[in-house]
């Protein structure tokens, strides 16, 4: 089943135009990473699908749900994991699990579960009866994380899932993923480690200035581009644009 | 539990968890108010103690002795007789013993008086801080009672010899004061009833004030600090509909807004009530009467009026990129808005030209006060319009902040406060 499918997706902020029309689809159980600089569009691609932001054309649907007609849908199927988001500094970790289960499920069995699954995954033990502004970088991005993946979402979209984190908080977070697509989530993330993606990821698409300049799997699009890795292959892809 | 309710618990845990706001708004209204008022109070019962007064008598006759004695006893003034050779010896002497006031009767005291010529009395306050002078202005007006029972019983001494009723002489008019309110006579002077209704012009102003600055400024920092915090994006991806988190945002502001306003109500009115503000008389005495259905108009009123302020002030914190900059914007329209309500304060705005009075009554901040007023006066046709008036203006807020928060606008509005640079 098609997991996310859009079709000549363009956004404009004012006069710059951050989507030039992109297409890509993405299938249920997919790791698909977006991958390209800062600025290219990845972001504004996921907070669309994430029904943040409103397309100036085109379309995006999730599991067949229009973002835009059908938001209150897609955020049914959905978690979203921002670049630099933070949790409610005032509130503990378990605290802040515990509300966000409470809101995603509907009763207090399926919310309980989801917590105890947020509490295996955030990997913060007794840590998480602190307060979430004592926390280091490292830990609120394994909190949100955990928040992100507890309730078991048919799509998790995740900006830069690993930014910014040191070598151990990145691996675990990448085995996490890993082991989550063998669940039946589907992934959307966006990154601009190449390196990450590759090893992360089923397909990518390279995005860059707001079009997407090639799309396949890693090692398809190594021996097209009779590259090393995925950085050579945007590199040489970009020539052209 | 529903979705508003998980978000209002979530939204009371993060804001009563917030040192700042629990000790600016709830400790220090509740602690520092009481505790001036009750230096004031101290001040003022330590005024009103005893009044230390030493009498420089340079003169002989008879009358000086009836003023000493008169003086001696009024009540809470002590009375100690100096010899000075001159005033400034008397001066030096009794600031030294911690003498309050002076009194210097001159030589020619007696014989002005024998003389039907107008005697003189001086009388020195003694400042031995600068603690506003209280003691001093008590004692003064201690010592200046006495010397006008002292005048009178003079005067009517000397009278009685002519006259046989001298105190018709000495006042020929009684006056016997009325108020009239609402076309009722009541048995009041216009000064007491003027007292308790200037009570009422200024207190309930300064309550809606503070009440209305207290929940504006908790509802744009709620929104703000969403922002501040980085935590808006995942809050409007979770499948929760907008309208429960809005809801839930705002009645978490009230709350807060309304625990606050309560306790900077409590602690002025203990501060007010310490420099003797509350008056004696109750509003049934003069034939006003507060009834139930007024208190429910009067609520319903509240309500409205809370909910602008709540919707407004959530709409603005969106415009803000963190708390700190929230409350200035929110200052910035809130002010102007709630400063004219003082008006109700000075003048009768029925009294001021047109065009004010309906940019006055377009305020919806006007409107409790109004209300206020004519609940007591019972006049409900201007509660109703009231109520009608800010059920619109409530309604368009709330509606165009709902549909703010369902728009990604919510994401992408922003009103820099630029810094002043430095050396420019």
């Amino acid at each position: 089943m098609v997991a996310v499918e859009v079709e000549k997706l363009e956004k404009d902020y004012g006069k710059v135009k951050a989507l030039k029309g992109i297409s890509f689809t993405i299938e249920e159980g997919e790791i698909f990473g977006l991958i390209g600089p800062n600025g290219a569009g990845k972001s504004t691609t996921l907070r669309i699908l994430a029904t943040l932001l409103t397309p100036t054309g085109g379309r995006a649907e999730v599991f067949g749900h229009d973002v835009v007609e059908e938001a209150e849908e897609v955020r049914k199927l959905i978690s979203y994991l921002p670049e630099e988001a933070g949790a409610y500094k005032r509130l503990t970790g378990l605290e802040y699990l515990e509300f966000m289960a409470k809101l995603y499920a509907k009763d207090n069995k399926k919310a309980e579960k989801m917590l105890e699954l947020g509490i295996k995954l955030s990997g913060l033990g007794e840590r998480l009866r602190d307060k979430v502004s004592t926390y280091s970088k490292g830990m609120t991005r394994r909190l949100l994380l955990a928040r992100a993946l507890m309730v078991k979402p048919k799509l998790a979209i995740l900006d830069e899932p690993t930014s910014g984190l040191d070598i151990m908080n990145a691996f675990e977070i990448r085995k996490t993923i890993k082991e989550f697509v063998k669940e039946g989530v589907t992934f959307l993330i966006s990154s601009h480690n190449m390196l990450e993606v590759e090893y992360l990821c089923d397909r990518v698409a390279l995005i860059h200035k707001g079009r997407i300049v090639e799309i396949g799997e890693p090692e398809e699009l190594k021996a097209k581009y009779n590259a090393e890795n995925l950085e050579e292959v945007f590199m040489e892809a970009i020539k052209n644009v | 539990m529903s979705d508003f309710m998980v978000i209002l618990m979530k939204e009371l845990k993060d804001m009563f968890r917030d040192r700042g706001v629990i000790i600016g708004l709830i400790i220090v209204p509740l602690v520092l108010y009481p505790a001036l008022g009750q230096m004031v109070q101290i001040g003022m019962e330590q005024a009103q103690k005893e009044t230390k007064v030493v009498i420089a008598n340079f003169d002989s006759g008879n009358y000086a002795d009836i003023l000493i004695k008169t003086l001696k006893i009024a009540p809470n003034v002590t009375v100690v007789e100096i010899k000075a050779k001159s005033i400034d010896e008397a001066l030096r002497i009794a600031t030294s013993k911690g003498y309050n006031v002076l009194v210097v009767v001159p030589s020619n005291f007696s014989e002005c008086i024998e003389e039907n010529e107008k005697a003189m009395v001086e009388v020195y306050g003694i400042f031995t801080g600068i603690s506003l002078g209280m003691k001093e202005s008590v004692s003064e007006g201690r010592i200046n009672a006495v010397i006008n029972v002292l005048n009178e019983e003079l005067a009517k001494l000397k009278l009685k010899s002519n006259y046989p009723n001298p105190e018709a002489v000495l006042h020929p008019i009684n006056v016997k004061s009325y108020s009239v309110l609402k076309g009722r006579v009541i048995n009041l002077p216009p000064s007491v009833v003027s007292g308790v209704i200037a009570s009422q012009a200024f207190s309930i102003p300064l309550v809606v004030f503070i009440m209305f600055t207290m929940v504006s400024q908790m509802a744009a920092s709620t929104m703000a600090s969403e922002k501040e915090n980085k935590t808006l994006e995942t809050l409007l991806t979770l499948p929760v509909s907008r309208t429960a988190i809005v809801a839930g945002k705002m009645v978490g502001s009230a709350i807060l807004g309304l625990i606050a306003a309560l306790a900077y109500m409590f602690g002025m009115s203990r501060y007010f009530s310490s420099l003797g503000m509350n008056s004696n008389i109750k509003l049934e005495d003069l034939g006003l009467k507060i009834t139930p259905y007024g208190m429910v108009l009067f609520a319903v009123i509240i309500f409205l009026a809370i909910t602008f302020a709540i919707s407004l002030s959530m709409l603005l914190g969106t415009f803000a990129e963190d708390t700190k900059s929230a409350g200035t914007l929110v200052s910035t329209v809130m002010m102007p808005l709630l400063f004219p309500t003082f008006t109700f304060m000075i003048v009768d705005v029925e009294t001021l030209p047109t065009v004010v009075k309906y940019i006055l009554y377009a305020i919806p901040f006007s409107h409790p006060i109004i209300a206020s007023r004519a609940m007591i006066l019972g006049e409900y046709s201007k509660m109703y319009m009231s109520i009608a008036y800010l059920a619109l203006v409530s309604l368009g807020t709330l509606y165009a902040t709902a549909w703010f928060f369902r728009t990604e606008k919510i994401l992408t509005a922003k009103i820099r406060f630029k810094k002043r640079a430095r050396g420019s």
